[in-house]
């Protein structure tokens, strides 16, 4: 198994408050991780960590073997390599669904136009919004808005795809919509790093199961180890509560 | 009423004389402003973006002072041109710049006029905009920056293609504010001799006496310059929002294009690459 990225004692903090403590974590290709905790243990952090939205405070980030935590490195040239999904979409509001597929390509990869609206096209076909390439963010729902943001990040043939939360901002009946999609590239063997609530898509769909706790990994494992038989108190005690919901 | 019918005569008899004159006035007006808003335009576009370059405390020092230092130069840019009477500063640069060059630099004769009068509504509208450029980049949802770094734009390419776009759309009402400022206050431009429109009526004024006549016709001829303007940005408004509908594209002939043609019995092209539909076509 190629290993694609590596975390080495990770540390974050804003201010005073330490939001990340010495994280080590690895991810190979082919592997679907979902990263759950409650809310404030540091799993969004992470993931805007890996992706350098967020300025690790120590440690490194290896891609590759590279470390792109080094302010010598280009981040905006590793973040080509690395797609992100937002909770809130991001889609650029000033352009169509299709120019949102398509400026990343002419302008980060030079692409031609033509090029980059083969393979938009491609991709927006795959989510099911080819129909739309035409609307603009504003006109269409919240899980049209993701699956379109999900084809803007695989239009860039990223190497990793990091999800933040994608679905917590849908409503219910929109959830399903982009969680399929989500769960098609995991059979194709994309590469995915997923912070989630969905329960049933980290059980079912991702290869590893990660559960973080006030800013560390308490405890990590394949989705029936850590379901079926959790370790730790915390662990329990977190998939207690949601049981009960 | 009489009055009224006697100052419509005045009028027309003044436009009879001096229509020509009123006519140049308006006309000079009307490019003057129109030429200042515009590079005033271009100069706020360069402050602003120049106000909002990211600067965190992991950058090396250098850079940090630079980033410090060109916002304190804007910054005070912005105070002094913004702190200070336009008329005033007409006559700062125009009788200044001579003044300590020594002659060397001097606006002569008409055109030297009409470089100082751009220079100065120009200097002035790039003050006020500066800080509605400020203000509209930062009025853009972060999310828009995150998304566009996130499929690795750079700096620069973040602003160009989807901060400046969404900024100029949201500060295009008070681009119209300050044209229709400067249709007005570019009459204080006659203290160095410039003749836009409220010039002639100085000067018409002055040769005939009729003073209200002539300055009921300039408050027509303004009204109708800054009415004009407001019709002209709200229509600009409205094609740069672009339609509020929008047509669903055929699949068909979307994918003969994309070259992805589906057919029921092959599926989707996502099916073709999905572990399932491979086990299928392996029976």
């Amino acid at each position: 198994m190629e290993k694609l990225l590596q975390i080495n004692h990770l540390s974050k903090t804003f201010g005073k408050n330490e939001v990340l403590k010495d994280i080590d974590f690895t991810v190979n290709r082919g592997d679907v991780i979902s990263i759950i905790g409650a809310s404030g243990s540091g799993k969004s952090t992470l993931l805007r960590c890996i992706n350098l939205l967020e300025t690790p405070t120590s440690g490194e980030i290896l891609f590759h073997e590279k470390n792109v935590a080094d302010r010598k490195v280009k981040a905006h040239e590793y973040r080509s390599h690395v797609g992100m999904v937002f909770q809130s979409f991001n889609l650029f509001s000033n352009m169509t669904v299709l120019q949102n597929c398509m400026v990343g390509q002419m302008k980060v990869l030079r692409k031609s136009k033509e090029e980059a609206k083969q393979t938009a096209l491609y991709y927006l076909e795959k989510v099911g919004m080819a129909p739309y390439i035409n609307a603009k963010p504003r006109q269409i729902s919240g899980g049209q808005k993701q699956r379109v943001a999900i084809a803007r990040a695989l239009a860039m043939n990223p190497e990793v795809l990091l999800f933040d939360e994608p679905t917590s901002a849908l409503d219910p009946e929109m959830v399903g919509e982009v969680l399929s999609v989500m769960q098609d590239l995991a059979k194709e063997g994309m590469t995915m790093l997923v912070v989630t609530h969905e329960m049933a898509f980290a059980r079912d769909v991702s290869t590893r199961v990660v559960y973080m706790n006030e800013g560390v990994i308490c405890e990590q494992g394949s989705p029936e180890e850590l379901f079926g038989n959790p370790q730790k108190q915390e662990t329990k005690d977190f998939l207690a509560r949601f049981r009960n919901n | 009423m009489d009055k009224l019918i006697q100052l419509c005569q005045d009028v027309a008899k003044l436009w009879g004389k001096y229509g020509e004159s009123y006519i140049t006035g308006m006309q000079n007006t009307l490019i003057l402003a129109v030429s200042a808003t515009l590079i005033g335009c271009i100069i706020g576009f360069v402050c602003g973006v120049l106000n909002t370059i990211p600067c965190s405390p992991g950058d090396t020092l250098i850079k940090r002072f630079f980033v410090k230092l060109v916002r304190a130069l804007v910054r005070i840019y912005v105070e002094v041109f913004r702190g200070t009477p336009m008329v005033l500063q007409a006559v700062f640069i125009f009788y200044g710049l001579p003044y300590f060059t020594d002659n060397a630099v001097q606006f002569r004769g008409s055109e030297g006029i009409w470089i100082a009068a751009l220079l100065v509504v120009s200097i002035n509208t790039g003050a006020y905009m500066a800080e509605s450029v400020r203000g509209g980049i930062i009025s853009i949802d972060p999310g828009q920056t995150e998304g566009a770094k996130a499929i690795g734009m750079t700096h620069v390419q973040t602003m160009t293609n989807v901060i400046l776009p969404q900024a100029l759309r949201n500060i295009l009402p008070q681009i119209g504010n300050n044209f229709i400022i400067n249709l007005k206050d570019t009459s204080v431009m006659f203290i160095i001799g410039f003749t836009e429109f409220f010039a002639t009526h100085k000067s018409v004024a002055g040769a005939t006496f009729k003073y209200f006549p002539s300055a009921a016709l300039e408050m027509v001829g303004y009204l109708c310059m800054t009415l004009l303007a407001s019709f002209l940005l709200r229509w600009v408004e409205k094609k740069l929002d672009g339609d509020s509908s929008y047509e669903l594209v055929q699949v068909d002939a979307l994918t003969m294009s994309a070259g992805t043609y589906n057919h029921p019995d092959k599926g989707s092209p996502f099916d073709e690459r999905s572990k399932e539909h491979g086990k299928k076509g392996g029976k």
